[in-house]
This record gives structure tokens, C-alpha cells and sequence, in this order.
């Protein structure tokens, strides 16, 4: 064909073809119905089976969430509580199409902190089991189990971060290397916190029902989380003038972005696995969870120090509670709410947040670390940032 | 819990042609003594109880709903006095076929007639039993009695491939509680399936006048996973807690009871206010007081009641979980 001149206006014309024929196609295989696959073989018949999303304990009743993660319609045939068919309601559609969830409600007298276990049946006679390891009540929303997950977010979040940020003074008085050490050591432990985050994701996504999951929505959310906060860096950069190199108050908001994501990850995992009585929310993991997110902290106050401006109170406030915040928004979410795919969104963006923060960290250090990224002040920062959170992860293991 | 593919599919086959034909010829069955009891409905007042086994009464047992063909098997057909030589002819037809083995719960069975268990067969000792099997079914199967007869009458290598026919005849003896099934392999598969039934030979002195019943103990692994997901007598889940059976107190009341649960050791019959006679296989005279008894599979006998008291008594399996998956139901005793 004869070549037009680039930036012409039908290109936009030339791109819906494959699209028409690929349609054409489509409706042409569609129309031949299973005579193309029924030359192999029969196709086997749907899988028929529920997920169960969540099980809640409530007085004198156990409720039940299920989802239909097939092709086909599913419809709720049977349900058991421990090897035991029981009479139950279901608050929503007994037939649910692919996707859809119903709540089933059955009147069960269960026992306190005893372990049990929730079976639904289709009507095609195949059953799903969900074991519970201990039945504990769920907490209903009130005003009084509000208040107590935003206190679990303020412990796990806030107030680590707050106390962290108390090294600022002597961070200002620390020599150039030392300083390099402990950016180094912000980038060792942001590096911990995105793989944590990513593996996460991973694993949340896995459990998805397999529509909705797939490393895909993973990549997805760090890629935009990634490229949000790159975006952002560029933006803050802009305003202070560092030669290309994002650094100062500027990197430590980002670093505390990344920090923040990943404690609303946290804060909603810490929150939904209490609320179905998964954690038992124990003095040591408490104290765990606040030993670990101490260096996050640090994290933050490292940029600051080596920036030398003046930075107001109020503004360190605000950087703590960017950070920390997020973590009781998370034990809200996670306490009240089902959303599997909201915690692998959340997991995948600060994966993608923690790690864009360590590119800027990195490129920050090599500008202006004395012997750039190969002293032995930034290895050996890098290494301890790590080694610190594997260690103090430990304890909120 | 690892996913499974459902099975259902594949047994369409020639089920509903099979299935539209006659189906049990009883020989010289005459139609139901006047004494037979019936199974009826409860009323409203159970229907409001949210919990425990009042929730599992009548209209609030998760039961299906009232079937003519699972109504059926409860009641034998009459017994015949004692006449050597008369001929007693039934057929059996072999077909696949979706039944629902519990409340919205489906299960590809494998029936003889339709349904699982299949029809009673009864004779009267020294009759001569002719039973036409015709295999409507997808699969190889075959009629397996127990009872004294012929080994080419055993049921083990008069193989019916599918569309083909066989027809077993053998004089009826010893008399007692029997059972017959399906004894193509894989036997386990052939047996959970559905290929089972009561048979019941009359002694040549008639039993005493009582209001008679068919308790066939069954299962369903709707799963295919090795345990059943459902248990019962005589079919459907909690059948006889929904339509509790209603029986006089001023007759007796005979079970003619078998085991043919698949994969679990053992079942059981535990009735609840009463105790009652129970006469293993039901070839003698002996029998043991009690008011529970265990049986293996294949094990069978004769259960004799006599209600001392009115109102309703539950009966199920001691075994708590069978009891608790369907395998519980009430006798409704009325005077």
C-alpha cells in the first residue's frame, strides 16, 4: 500500500481492523457451537464447587459467606456445621451466578474457642469444607470495637513511627558517612518491606477465586503504585531543586507514602485475621509489630537529617501520621469488611511504593554518599537495614 | 479442599427411555392390606423451632419433597401363604439416573427402577422367584441374591452388558430378611451407586399379622471422595423426620431392616422410648431384646415392635454423624 506520512489521522482507522476481523472470527467460532472441540474430545464437565469467603460467629448463629467461583451458575444445595446437615436461610440468592456471593445464616449454638467447620454442598453434591481453629465471636461494628482496632493501628503504626522519628536530633549531629549508612539502611529496610509485601500479595492472590486473582492484579497494583509515586518524586523534586536527585524533606515524604502503604497491608491483615479469630492479638505480637515498624521510623528521619533545613514540629507530625496512620484505616477495613481483593490491591501497591522509594533512596545515596553506593558505610547500612527487620520481624512473627 | 470435577454428565444415556417403560411387574401382588401403615404429614406445629431437633421435624426437615416412589419402598408387598411351586415374577430394569439424595442435592445414580434402594422383592419360601433384569444402565451389571440358589444363578458371572438381558429363577429359601445387589466390579463403586434392594422370603407358617416396613440403610458419596455426604433408609435424607411414618399402637409393627451403606464399617438402628425383638437375618426364631443393634454391611434382620406408648419417637443411627446427615426419622404412633 502507498506509505502515508507518519502522524496522519487514519491510523486511528487503520487499528480498529484487526479488531473487526478478530470480532468476525469470534462470532464465526462462536456459531459453530462445540463441533471444533468435540473433534478432540467431549469437554469435561464444569467444576461445581463453592468458596467459602468468611465465616463469622456471631450469638447463637454462624454466618457464612460463599462465593461461586465457576463459569456456571452454582446453587447452595446443603449446608453442614461439622459433619452435621443443618437448617439454615440464605440472605441473598441460593443460585448465584459466576462471581456472585450470598451470606448463609445458620442458627448454631457454637462452641466458645473450640475448633469447627463449615461445609456448603451444591446441589450437585460437592462439598467445600472451611475449618476454623478456634470460634471466637466476631466483633459486631460498634463504637466500642471501632475505637479498639483504631487503637491496635495507632500501636502498630503511629506511635513506632512516632518514637522512630525521635532519632532526628542525633541523626543531625552524625557524621556524612554515618548518615550514608543509615540512608543505605532506609533503603535496606523498604527493600525488606517491598518484598514482604510482594510475597503477600502473592499469596493472597492465590487463594482469590481464580477469575479474580493471578499475579497479574499483583503486577498491576505495584506498577501503578510504582509509577504514581515516581510521578510524585518528580513533582516534590521540582519544587527543591536538587539536580535531579530527589532528596531532604521531599524523600522522606515519599519514603513515608511507601511506608504508609505498606502499614495499611498490614493494619488490614492484623484486622481481618483477628476478626475471624485467626490471631490471637497477644502482648508479644503487639509488642512485635511495634519493635518492627520502630525503624521505619529512622526510615523517614535519615532524609531529613541529611537535607539540614529546619523542619517543623507540625510536619513531622503530619510524616508520622502518613506513615502510621494508614494502619488503623487498614484495621478498620480488615476488622468490618470482606475483601480479599481489596488486601491484594493494598499488598501489591506498597510493594510497588517500597521499591520505587528504594530506586530514589539508591540514586540519592550514590549522589551523595562519600565513596557513593559501594562504601563500606552503605553496604553495610544496606545489610543491617534488612537484617533489622528480618530479626525484629521475627517477633511479629 | 481440593477441587473436584462433578461426574454428572456423562450418564445421560438411554435413562429416560428405560425409565418410561413399566416398571416393577409384581406377579400375583394384590393391592395394600387395609392394616398398612402410612407415612403423613405433621402439622404446623414444629415448623417455628430454630434449633436443635425440633428444627428437623416435619416441614423444617431439610428433606425433598413427598415422593411416590420412595413412598413405595417402605411398605413390602403383601406376603402369599405358602404354596410350593408358584411362580413370583418381577422385573428389574437397570437405569441411570440423577436422583435427589438430600433437599436440592442431586446424585447420579446408578438404580434399579429408578430408584436406590430398588424395589422390595418378596416370595414365600419354596415359591419359584423369576426375575427379569434387563441393564437399561451405561455400565455392566448383574443381580446378586443372597439366599440358597444355583451358582449360574449367583448373580457373579451372568455379566448384562448394557442393552442386554438376563433372567435369574431359583426357588426361594431359606426364609428370612435377604438383600440383593449389584456385584459387577468395581464392586464398591457398583454398590454406593445405588444397585441394592431388600429381599424377603416368607416362612411357609405365616408370620403374625403386624403393620409391615422396609428400612433399607443407604448412603451417597456425592462427593467422590470415599465418605459419604448423605445418609438414610430407603433414599432421600431425613425423609422420615419431614414425613414421619405413622403406625398404630395396637399392632405390631415390623421392620424388615438391612445395611447396604457403602464405605462405613458398620450402621445402626436405634429406636427411642420402646425396646423391640430383633431377629438377625430373620431364619430362626431367635431374637435379642434391645433397642439398638448394629449391622454390618449386608447384614440384615427382622425388627418387631410393640408401641407401649403414643406420640412421637425418633429412630436413627447410633452412629451420631449418620444420624446427623440424614439418617433419622420418627414414628408417629397414633392408637
Amino acid at each position: 500500500m502507498a506509505a502515508e506520512p507518519r502522524g496522519s489521522g487514519r491510523f486511528r482507522l487503520w487499528t480498529l481492523i484487526p479488531l473487526a476481523l478478530l470480532a468476525v472470527v469470534v462470532l464465526g467460532f462462536a456459531a459453530t457451537g462445540d463441533s471444533l472441540t468435540g473433534l478432540v474430545r467431549d469437554n469435561p464437565p464444569a467444576a461445581d464447587e463453592f468458596d467459602i469467603r468468611r465465616v463469622e460467629f456471631h450469638p447463637g448463629e454462624i454466618q457464612i459467606r460463599v462465593t461461586n467461583p465457576q463459569h456456571d451458575d452454582l446453587t447452595i444445595g446443603s449446608v453442614t456445621v461439622d459433619d452435621a446437615i443443618v437448617p439454615y436461610t440464605v440472605d441473598g440468592r441460593q443460585t448465584l451466578g459466576r462471581l456472585r456471593s450470598s451470606t448463609i445464616e445458620v442458627p448454631y449454638q457454637w462452641v466458645q474457642d473450640e475448633p469447627i467447620a463449615v461445609g456448603v454442598t451444591s446441589s450437585t453434591g460437592i462439598q467445600t469444607t472451611k475449618e476454623i481453629a478456634a470460634a471466637v465471636e466476631t466483633p459486631e461494628i460498634s463504637g466500642r470495637s471501632f475505637l479498639g482496632y483504631g487503637l491496635i493501628g495507632i500501636l502498630v503504626g503511629v506511635i513506632p513511627v512516632a518514637l522512630g522519628l525521635l532519632w532526628l536530633p542525633s541523626l543531625r549531629r552524625a557524621a556524612p558517612q554515618w548518615l550514608a549508612a543509615f540512608m543505605a539502611l532506609t533503603g535496606g529496610l523498604l527493600a525488606f518491606l517491598a518484598l514482604e509485601a510482594l510475597s503477600e500479595a502473592l499469596e493472597l492472590q492465590a487463594v482469590l477465586p481464580g477469575p479474580l486473582g493471578g499475579p497479574g492484579l499483583v503486577l498491576l497494583g505495584a506498577s501503578i503504585s510504582y509509577l504514581a509515586l515516581t510521578f510524585l518524586s518528580r513533582r516534590l523534586m521540582s519544587g527543591e531543586g536538587t539536580g535531579g536527585v530527589t532528596g531532604g524533606l521531599a524523600l522522606a515524604t515519599l519514603v513515608a507514602i511507601g511506608i504508609g502503604l505498606h502499614n495499611l497491608g498490614e493494619g488490614l491483615a492484623i484486622g481481618s485475621s483477628f476478626a475471624v479469630g485467626e490471631l490471637a492479638l497477644g502482648t508479644f505480637l503487639i509488642v512485635g509489630f511495634m519493635v518492627h515498624n520502630v525503624t521505619e521510623g529512622l526510615g523517614i528521619a535519615t532524609p531529613i537529617a541529611e537535607g539540614r533545613g529546619s523542619v517543623s514540629l507540625g510536619r513531622l507530625a503530619t510524616l508520622a501520621l502518613v506513615a502510621g496512620a494508614p494502619a488503623i484505616l487498614g484495621a478498620w477495613l480488615g476488622g468490618f469488611i470482606t475483601s480479599d481483593v481489596l488486601a491484594v490491591v493494598f499488598f501489591a501497591a506498597a510493594a510497588g511504593a517500597a521499591l520505587e522509594v528504594v530506586v530514589e533512596v539508591g540514586r540519592h545515596v550514590a549522589h551523595r554518599a562519600p565513596g557513593g553506593l559501594t562504601s563500606g558505610y552503605v553496604l553495610g547500612g544496606f545489610l543491617s537495614g534488612v537484617a533489622i527487620m528480618y530479626v525484629t520481624g521475627l517477633l511479629a512473627g | 479442599m481440593a477441587k473436584k470435577l462433578s461426574r454428572k454428565h456423562f450418564l445421560a444415556g438411554a435413562a429416560p427411555l428405560v425409565a418410561a417403560a413399566p416398571i416393577v411387574h409384581l406377579g400375583l401382588q394384590q393391592g395394600a392390606s387395609a392394616a398398612v401403615p402410612s407415612a403423613t404429614h405433621l402439622g404446623h406445629d414444629h415448623e417455628h423451632a430454630a434449633m436443635g431437633h425440633a428444627a428437623m421435624v416435619g416441614e423444617a426437615a431439610p428433606s425433598i419433597a413427598r415422593d411416590a416412589a420412595i413412598d413405595a419402598l417402605l411398605v413390602p408387598p403383601q406376603a402369599l401363604p405358602h404354596e410350593p411351586g408358584r411362580v413370583r415374577e418381577y422385573r428389574l430394569h437397570a437405569i441411570d439416573k440423577d436422583i435427589e439424595v438430600a433437599r436440592g442435592v442431586t446424585f447420579p445414580a446408578w438404580t434399579y427402577n429408578g430408584t436406590a434402594p430398588g424395589p422390595v422383592i418378596r416370595a414365600t419360601q419354596d415359591d419359584l422367584l423369576r426375575v427379569h433384569f434387563a441393564n437399561g444402565g451405561s455400565h455392566p451389571h448383574t443381580i446378586h441374591f443372597h439366599g440358597i440358589h444355583p451358582a449360574n444363578m449367583d448373580g457373579v458371572f451372568e455379566i448384562a452388558q448394557p442393552g442386554e438381558t438376563f433372567t435369574y429363577e431359583f426357588p426361594a429359601k431359606p426364609y428370612g430378611m435377604h438383600l440383593y445387589h449389584c456385584h459387577a466390579t468395581p464392586l464398591k463403586k457398583h454398590i454406593h451407586k445405588g444397585l441394592y434392594g431388600a429381599f424377603i422370603v416368607d416362612p411357609p407358617e405365616p408370620r403374625k399379622p403386624a403393620q409391615e416396613l422396609v428400612m433399607v440403610m443407604n448412603a451417597f458419596d456425592t462427593d467422590g471422595d470415599g465418605e459419604n455426604n448423605f445418609y438414610a433408609v430407603n433414599g432421600p435424607a431425613f425423609y422420615y423426620a419431614r414425613y414421619p411414618i405413622r403406625v398404630s399402637r395396637s399392632q405390631t409393627v415390623r421392620i424388615y431392616l438391612a445395611n447396604l451403606t457403602e464405605f462405613d464399617l458398620i450402621n445402626s438402628f436405634h429406636l427411642h422410648g420402646e425396646f423391640f425383638r430383633y431377629y438377625p437375618t430373620g431364619s430362626t426364631d431367635h431374637f435379642e431384646y434391645t433397642d439398638t443393634v448394629l449391622l454390618g454391611q449386608g447384614q440384615r434382620g427382622i425388627v418387631e415392635i410393640d408401641f407401649a406408648n403414643t406420640g412421637l419417637f425418633m429412630f436413627h443411627a447410633h452412629q451420631s454423624e449418620f444420624a446427623e446427615l440424614g439418617w433419622m426419622g420418627f414414628f408417629n404412633v397414633v392408637d
